[in-house]
């Protein structure tokens, strides 16, 4: 978990440069914009600590949020870097160290489990706190505040954006691991009769499932002491060059383990597209339906299925 | 063929791609679209793939970066747009790279030449440290 944690960090800590464009962009933000921050610099640099506090203080009244204010050496990082972000926030540049910046305070809200819904109120405070100021600074100006104002909350819903990714990067990572657990479950081996297997593959195939297929495979081969398995991928929708390749190299590891795989139920779009791929398939022994593969299966083994008479048995009619 | 990609209809889709379960996303994504712009049968299956092999490329290459899905409309033609874009480290070779069987990772090499062959269009750039762009089109019949 913590690993996993630790990845979803690194992956958004490490921002492409047009998804930074981007966020600029959705939020409609100008240079003109970036003008009237630059005016504001100097009076909100001044009042740093109060607005600092205005986010924490928030925070503070809420029960919910201990997590935070339970841990005092993440609650040190947290005010640090809030007042790092105010200092960012006027400093004119939102390129990808903002960004980077950002999604590290958001990490942290993310490690001690600050709510979204705290998380937008202590915004707001801070936002209040800041707009406050601006409107103060041009007395009998109304409108000039106001456009000020405009201009700041662009970056405030910037930087929204960005810690509402990372929050939900956070449980997304959940739900992940809950469907690892799920495929875990999902591609049985089944014994059909003495030294016959059958692995029935339904649903997305995918590069982390294709290598747990292998190993499930091998492992029952091995235990079932298999001549021959049928893997039916009559359920599969889409086969790439990579997944074919990992099914191709499966099928050569059964081989050396003296068992052979028909793979059956390839569909015409499947076939279609490995071909124009160009995926050379011809060690693949293929099978059309399932009932042939098990019908191939039974030859190489040499059984025979016999249909015997139906017998009936007549109890006289009382 | 990128800015004629730009003028496309609607629908846009865009599938960040970071980890292995995106791929699956994404070409699931292009495989809906391509059924909203008319496309059918085998075709569904060439763009999933197709999207499949640009999308793997780029989580093996680059590591992340992002594909962009699009309805087009040409002369009264409809199809769809695959955009694969990355900050990775780029095509040194891009003709060598569109070889058959040619790989600076341990794969079979076919994904680029392969989804050229899927697509109906296909244009790759590259800068050696700024990325591949991957634009490619499939046609409804």
């Amino acid at each position: 978990m913590a690993d996993d944690y630790a990845r979803a960090e690194r992956h958004l800590r490490d921002v492409a440069e047009y998804d930074v464009e981007r966020r600029r962009r959705y939020v409609d933000l100008q240079p003109i914009d970036i003008a009237q921050i630059g005016e504001l610099r100097e009076a909100i640099l001044n009042h740093l600590d109060a607005h600092v506090e205005a986010f924490f203080g928030y925070l503070a009244q809420y029960p919910e949020a201990s997590g935070l204010f339970s841990r005092r050496n993440l609650l040190e990082d947290a005010r640090r870097l809030k007042r790092e972000h105010l200092i960012a926030m006027v400093g004119g540049e939102y390129g990808r160290p903002y960004v980077e910046q950002r999604v590290a305070l958001g990490a942290l809200y993310s490690k001690v489990r600050l709510d979204i819904r705290l998380f937008l109120g202590a915004f707001q405070a801070l936002s209040r706190s800041i707009v406050n100021q601006i409107m103060a600074l041009s007395p009998g100006d109304g409108p000039k505040g106001f456009q000020r104002s405009e201009s700041l909350m662009k970056i405030v819903f910037f930087d929204i954006g960005i810690i509402m990714d990372v929050l939900i990067a956070d449980r997304e990572q959940t739900i992940t691991l809950q469907q690892e657990a799920i495929r875990e479950l999902s591609t049985p081996t089944l014994q059909v009769r003495d030294r016959l297997l059958i692995m029935p593959i339904i649903g997305v195939l995918d590069t982390h499932r294709a290598r747990q297929l292998t190993e499930g495979l091998l492992n029952a081969i091995r235990a079932n002491r298999a001549k021959v398995v049928v893997m039916d991928v009559t359920g599969v929708a889409t086969v790439d060059s990579k997944v074919a390749n990992h099914l191709l190299q499966t099928i050569a590891a059964a081989g050396l383990m003296g068992a052979e795989v028909i793979v059956t139920g390839l569909s015409a779009e499947v076939a279609q597209s490995l071909v124009t791929l160009g995926v050379d398939l011809t060690k693949l022994n293929a099978v059309g339906d399932l009932q042939g593969g098990l019908e191939e299966a039974e030859r190489l083994l040499g059984y025979e299925v016999v249909k015997t008479r139906v017998q009936v048995a007549r109890r006289p009619l009382d | 063929m990128v800015d004629e990609a730009r003028e496309g209809l609607e629908g846009e889709l865009l599938v960040p791609i970071e980890r292995d379960p995106d791929v699956v996303t994404a070409r699931q994504k292009g495989r809906e679209m391509a059924v909203e712009a008319g496309l059918s049968g085998s075709d569904l299956t060439l763009i999933a793939t197709a999207i499949s092999e640009v999308a793997r490329n780029i989580l093996v290459y680059a590591g992340h970066g992002e594909i962009i899905l699009r309805q087009l409309e040409r002369n009264g033609r409809r199809g769809v747009c695959v955009i694969a874009r990355d900050e990775g480290p780029g095509i040194q070779d891009i003709p060598l790279a569109m070889q058959d069987g040619y790989s600076t990772g341990r794969s079979l090499g076919l994904g680029l030449p392969g989804a050229k062959r899927l697509m109906d269009d296909f244009e790759i750039v590259s800068e050696v440290g700024k990325g591949v762009t991957v634009t490619m089109m499939k046609w409804r019949r």
